[in-house]
């Protein structure tokens, strides 16, 4: 276990995680030059674009604290490099962690745990949670251009005022997702050979935390709290496993 | 500038980070996929071949859908220049969208004009980069953390991180859509007690029961009952 935390916090893979980063915010750096300037040459407000930047970059203060905090999250089982990279592109925690997931079960692992994860088996997780992402990315690729023009050149029809079925289907899987797992908890936790009433505990501790969450955000009108409601549930469900551990 | 110019400018303005926008993809897409293959040469290892596939298949079918409809509902949402940059950077709906039309509607700028296209832009671009500087200096922080962090006795956390996640993420979902997620978590739930082979098999679970919970909803859906 200590072999395969060293080489997944090794100080080579920070260095390949901050090239690549760096490629991405020159990248980003690079759009939004070309963005502000275009935005001068079109008679724009300079005022107007710097409080854009302005307000941007708070606005996304509070929430890139909560990636961090899943930073923290992931780095246990994935190291903090590749921990780093994922959650500072394309994907979010969620993604992130179920994929780990189904990936370490299709290397012949239980599951992402420490103790059964080695080097050779990292190498094929991260590989399947990286192609697994770059959906989105192929489809801008290759299908963005094509779908802009089209939407501007489509006459606006009249809103029916009931949004499609997309909306809901994610969600749907989503629930979908969450049910497949839940359900495996509880099947877990019945009492027979091999049975871990842990997983269950945690997620049902973890759920707890939410909806404290939920009620101040819905019922006391607490937005802020959004933010870190994910990332905040998981740390504390999973401080309460190390408690539980040494209390069982 | 009078308004034919202006269209025209942007018209060229948007073939150009269209262009830039593919070729920074494309070299961003390789500069990811490289890595997992760099660290396996790093630690003389190679990816399983069989299991990336069997992986693969397991999170496409559930994934590529998802970044199907994601693109086609939020790209227009985004704009040009804010999709590429989005669908690379990530957190999409939980802070690209919002910190851009935040930046819209502080600016006041008109859904479809030029200058709300350049807002978008100017947004995610921001929203983008103080994300990752965010992240740096968290790293930073975290690295002397890290004896602390690998201690045995943080174990049962990290070992029980997934089932935190969806935890968490199962509150919020069921709480959202309880009609669709009731026949699907009960039966998986029975399916995991009276089979015990079935709980570590979860990446093949989600397909019945996603499969499952779309059809329920698209039911629902259509009889105007969600």
């Amino acid at each position: 276990m200590e072999s395969y935390l060293s080489s997944v916090n090794a100080g080579s893979f920070f260095l390949i995680v901050a090239l690549v980063l760096t490629f991405i915010t020159i990248m980003c750096v690079v759009f939004l030059v070309k963005s502000y300037r275009a935005g001068i040459k079109i008679g724009m407000d300079k005022k107007i674009l710097n409080k854009a930047i302005v307000s941007s970059a708070t606005f996304t203060l509070l929430p890139s604290i909560s990636i961090l905090l899943g930073v923290v999250a992931l780095s246990g089982t994935l190291g903090v490099p590749f921990s780093w990279l994922r959650l500072s592109v394309i994907g979010a925690l969620q993604y992130e962690l179920n994929v780990a997931e189904i990936a370490a079960q299709s290397v012949g692992l239980s599951g992402l745990r420490l103790e059964e994860l080695n080097i050779g088996a990292f190498v094929t997780i991260a590989l399947v949670m990286t192609f697994g992402i770059l959906g989105g990315v192929f489809c801008c690729i290759f299908f963005l251009k094509k779908y802009m023009g089209k939407l501007q050149q489509s006459p606006k029809k009249e809103k029916s005022g009931k949004p499609g079925f997309g909306a809901h289907a994610t969600t749907a899987m989503f629930v979908g997702l969450c049910a497949a797992y839940i359900g495996s908890y509880i099947g877990k936790a019945i009492p027979r050979d091999g049975y871990d009433i842990m997983p269950l505990l945690v997620a049902l501790i973890a759920a707890a935390c939410m909806a404290v969450f939920e009620y101040f955000i819905q019922k006391k009108g607490k937005a802020v709290l959004e933010n870190f409601s994910l990332a905040a549930s998981m740390l504390i469900a999973m401080a309460a496993a190390v408690v539980i551990n040494v209390a069982i | 500038m009078n308004e034919q110019e202006k269209v025209k400018f942007f018209e060229e303005f948007n073939n150009g980070l269209h262009r830039l926008g593919r070729i920074t993809l494309i070299a961003a897409s390789l500069l990811l996929i490289a890595v997992p293959f760099m660290i396996g040469i790093l630690n003389d290892v190679s990816p399983s071949g069989t299991g990336f596939l069997s992986g693969f298949a397991k999170v496409g079918i559930i994934y590529i859908p998802v970044a199907i409809v994601e693109f086609l509902v939020y790209a227009p949402m985004l704009g040009v220049g804010g999709s590429y940059l989005s669908f690379l950077t990530g957190n999409v709906t939980n802070m690209k969208i919002p910190c851009a039309m935040n930046a819209r509607d502080i600016a006041e700028t008109e859904v479809g004009t030029p200058e709300n296209e350049i807002i978008s832009t100017i947004s995610v671009a921001t929203s983008a980069i103080v994300t990752t500087l965010v992240i740096v200096v968290g790293v930073i922080l975290l690295v002397p953390l890290q004896p602390v962090l690998q201690n045995e006795a943080l174990l049962p956390a990290f070992n029980n991180v997934v089932p935190a996640l969806f935890g968490a993420l199962g509150l919020k979902y069921f709480a959202k859509s309880p009609k669709i997620a009731c026949i699907p978590l009960l039966l998986m739930a029975l399916l995991c007690i009276f089979v015990p082979a079935a709980i570590n098999q979860t990446s093949l679970l989600l397909l019945p029961s996603g499969g499952l919970a779309l059809a329920i909803g698209y039911v629902l859906f259509t009889k105007d009952k969600l």
